[in-house]
């Protein structure tokens, strides 16, 4: 039998084991062709083009995907290779060299691979416009797209696909070279580590684990009322939350596990048998894996519950930004032609003048030690507003309300009352603040912090403000579109008629470009969750599987002393709701944390996407979690 | 057909036949065996390699299903049972010994002992006491919180004894409980296995290659060619005199082994 026949025939009888990581492997090749076809693609090329943000967002983006198909790959073939540690063995004993096992190993990873890569491409080439069609639909522009297939992309996928032989073929040299015959016949069934205690050390090292991680909690919660340490303090969350999973999933889950055994003093059951004690002792072994888990999980649930969040209130966002379609600011000539011209093209309209003072004052807060800030100010009068149609609760008299969608980013969410003091011409100088508004009453883009009042109080301000070359009365003119399908005429009818230099925008133009933005990062947040989920469930999946082959043993003979499979599995169910769930609910709850940050880059509730997020990532989590059940389940039941 | 005098059979076998590969190129390893068992019974099987003796003691214990030829323990004929029916009748009235001990090496010994009890209606405080009592023979109530991995083969065998005894089985079946321990270690297991036979009239059938560890039975039952070829009573013999008469029956069978 020479080499080849031998290769083939092994690959043949390993066709089981190795169907799983072919898929793996093939699935993250499609993925990543996919991702590198869409980044070559014309209309996308353009986008970029003009934005920044998207050819960062794409270059990172771009990045971690390597990054991560290269972590799973290895992770996959040093589980694929320990399961094969014995074949190797085999070959050496026999005789032949350590060289000619490594050769013929690469060349069957290098055939696989191969295989996948071919298969890969094409399930990429044939899905790729499946996804652009999507992205195009996240982002709202209808262009009818024949995507040709990009030779870019099939050189880039190339090239990431020989790095990970070269990855893999590095892995298997190593195994093959540095292992002892006896390590490899062992390689499988060790049992040596069953033997240590928990000391004190533990309970001290998990409780530690518990507090950092709660301290790591706690400091988030501060991130946002300090920005100015931003950087420091999201540093140090990372590193005081991770430190605190990998001390968690170490040392506290054993400890607690081995306190519970111990109160049991022997009388343990069926099922924590197989679900407690080999947990307990294996926990240790797993701990950096879970620990990758967790945080990748906790990541991908933040990275799609914020884009999700940001693309879901994008039209919220920006009305709340942009309360009316069109504003100019004294502007009577180019307000009328605009008129004129959407009646020309029979839209239909409201318009409303709006009048506003302007002035120079300082914010004052009530708290004498602290800096006065100067700040240009814009009055508005609650009345015209409501005639306007904006729904605004009227401050009492004398009061005013600060207006800005941005305050808690600019940190003017706290210590209401303020004061805003402005030059008077009587004794009455300041201006009582009573409460902040996430919303705006005008257009952004226009000078100066919003404040409403009534009526009566705008009336007495625009006497009581001193004159001075500050101090500036404006007629606002807005426009509110009553026929929401012609809004891009009208966009462009009102674009044309002012003067570009101004940088005023419209409402139908700033959503187009959030929800271009947005969707962008929807998309390719998507795209980088899905590949994360479904490595790190097939990691812990190749994980249960390889501990399911080392416990058969026990399962054959807890079957032979009389328990049913049905027993059995009911212990094992229990271990793998453990491994699966522990993960998954400390990235839930760490992800909660950073979401409750990261909140402040919206204005809009973000509950339902993030609820929304959160459910599809459970349930395509759980779906490893059943898969691996039944995997042990068929073990089970062979075993007797 | 029993009297009220005659000692209760625990278990039965009638024209066991087990064949194993494929119909054409069968091979029979069991070919037509009855067998009896009565309570307090200490029954020895040997028989030379290849003469069928393990797969009759698992046939016997439920772990396989003969071609043909009937069971039955305690008056359950099990050779028409469900899987589910055998496992629970594995469960209530039989106990194991393996060679390999097949402990469970994450369990500690004493949760490994407390096992075979853990889904049955035995209190946690009745499951204690016999603990005690059942440690306290085979000598292993000291390592009680102490993994496999720590003990050695002697203690890890008295430990797989106790788990087969913790939940009084009907028979215990024993598959070379001593092939894997030194001579020290094997007597005292099987003095042991000897004084729990006598004081609590507990049923074990044990296969065997070794004339010494047979010695001890109350019975030996010898196979060859998947039959029984003979059969040995100890009697009011001394252990000496019948370890030499099973040495010469092995003669008569030829090979040691």
């Amino acid at each position: 039998m020479n080499t080849r026949k031998l290769v083939i025939r092994s690959m043949r009888k390993n066709i089981k084991m190795y169907y799983l990581y072919f898929f793996a492997m093939i699935f993250s090749i499609s993925l990543y062709f996919i991702f590198s076809t869409l980044q070559n693609d014309q209309t996308i090329v353009q986008m970029v083009k003009t934005s920044t943000n998207f050819s960062t967002a794409f270059q990172v983006a771009g990045i971690l995907l390597i990054f991560i198909t290269v972590v799973f790959t290895i992770y996959a073939t040093s589980i694929f290779i320990r399961r094969r540690s014995q074949e190797i063995g085999l070959y050496q004993l026999i005789g032949l060299s350590k060289a000619w096992v490594a050769r013929v190993l690469i060349l069957e990873y290098t055939i696989l691979g191969l295989g996948a890569l071919l298969i890969g491409m094409l399930v990429g080439a044939l899905l790729s416009r499946l996804f652009l069609i999507l992205f195009m639909n996240l982002i709202d522009i209808e262009v009818m797209v024949g995507l040709t297939f990009s030779s870019q992309a099939v050189i880039q996928t190339i090239t990431v696909f020989t790095c990970l032989i070269v990855v893999t073929s590095l892995q298997i040299i190593w195994t093959v070279y540095r292992s002892s015959l006896l390590q490899l016949f062992q390689a499988n069934n060790r049992t040596d580590y069953f033997v240590k205690r928990p000391s004190i050390v533990s309970g001290i090292l998990g409780l530690a684990g518990l507090s950092l991680i709660g301290f790591g909690y706690y400091v988030s919660t501060l991130i946002i009322d300090n920005a100015d340490a931003l950087m420091f303090l999201m540093l140090f969350v990372l590193a005081s939350t991770i430190l605190g999973t990998y001390l968690v999933f170490h040392t506290t889950i054993s400890w607690i596990l081995y306190i519970f055994r111990k109160k049991q003093n022997g009388h343990l059951g069926l099922y924590n048998s197989l679900s407690v004690a080999p947990l307990m002792h294996r926990m240790k072994d797993h701990a950096n894996s879970l620990t990758i888990i967790t945080v990748l999980s906790a990541m991908t649930i933040t990275m799609i519950s914020l884009s999700y969040s940001l693309y879901y209130s994008t039209e919220n966002d920006v009305r709340l930004a942009m309360p009316f379609d069109f504003a100019v600011e004294n502007m009577e000539e180019e307000a009328a032609i605009i008129s004129s011209r959407l009646e020309e093209e029979q839209i239909k309209f409201n318009h409303y003048e709006l009048d506003a003072i302007r002035f120079d004052g300082a914010w004052v807060e009530q708290d004498p030690s602290a800096d006065r800030r100067q700040r240009t100010f814009m009055l508005f009068s609650a009345e015209q507003m409501a005639h306007a149609g904006l729904d605004v609760e009227s401050p009492q008299d004398g009061e005013a309300i600060y207006h800005n969608t941005r305050a808690i980013i600019e940190g003017m969410e706290i210590s209401y009352p303020k004061y805003v003091e402005f030059p008077s011409n009587d004794e009455v100088n300041r201006l009582t603040v009573s409460n902040f508004k996430l919303e705006n009453v005008m257009n952004y883009r226009f000078y100066g912090s919003q404040l409403l009042v009534s009526g009566e109080t705008f009336e007495r301000m625009r006497d009581r403000i001193q004159e001075s070359e500050d101090k500036e009365i404006l007629t606002f003119e807005v426009f509110q579109l009553l026929d929401d399908e012609k809004s891009e005429t009208a966009s462009g009818i009102f674009l044309t008629n002012v003067d570009s230099d101004l940088y005023i925008t419209d409402f139908y133009t700033a959503y187009q470009d959030s929800l271009q933005t947005n969707g962008l990062l929807i998309f390719i947040a998507g795209l980088l969750g899905f590949v994360f989920i479904l490595s790190t469930g097939s990691i812990l999946y190749f994980k249960q599987m390889t501990e399911a082959e080392q416990e058969k043993t026990y399962y054959l003979t807890l079957r032979q002393l009389g328990f049913r499979v049905n027993d059995i599995m009911k212990g094992i169910i229990r271990k793998q709701l453990f491994v699966y769930l522990i993960p998954l609910g400390i990235g839930l709850i760490h992800a909660a944390f950073a979401l409750n940050v990261g909140s402040v880059l919206i204005a809009a509730s973000m509950l339902t996407p993030i609820f929304i997020s959160m459910a599809v990532y459970i349930v395509i989590y759980l779906m490893f979690t059943f898969v691996t059940i039944r995997y042990y389940k068929s073990i089970v039941t062979k075993a007797l | 057909m029993e009297n009220q005098n005659t000692p209760k059979t625990v278990l039965i076998a009638e024209g066991l036949r087990k064949s194993f590969g494929l119909k054409g190129n069968a091979q029979q390893v069991l070919q037509g065996i009855d067998l009896r068992v009565i309570e307090g019974e200490f029954v020895g099987i040997m028989g030379p390699s290849g003469s069928g003796k393990t797969t009759l003691l698992n046939t016997l214990a439920t772990i396989d299903r003969p071609t043909e030829g009937q069971v039955s323990i305690k008056g359950n004929e099990i050779s028409k049972m469900r899987d589910s029916q055998l496992s629970n009748i594995r469960r209530e009235h039989l106990g194991f010994i393996f060679q390999e001990y097949n402990l469970l090496d994450p369990l500690t010994v004493k949760e490994n002992i407390l096992l075979p009890v853990s889904l049955t209606k035995i209190s946690k405080h009745q499951a204690e006491t016999e603990f005690n009592a059942i440690a306290e023979i085979l000598d292993i109530k000291e390592l009680a919180n102490k993994y496999p991995s720590e003990i050695s083969g002697g203690q890890k065998q008295r430990t797989s004894a106790a788990r087969a005894l913790i939940h009084s089985p009907s028979i215990v079946f024993a598959d070379e409980p001593t092939g894997a321990l030194d001579s020290k270690a094997a007597a005292n297991l099987l003095k042991n296995l000897h004084e729990i036979n006598q004081a609590r009239q507990v049923t074990i059938v044990m296969v065997t290659h070794d004339p010494l560890a047979s010695s001890y039975c109350s019975r030996v039952v010898f196979l060859k060619d998947g039959r029984i070829f003979s059969e040995l009573y100890r009697g009011e013999k001394t252990r000496e005199s019948f370890f030499k008469e099973i040495l010469d029956m092995q003669a008569v069978l030829g090979g040691g082994d």
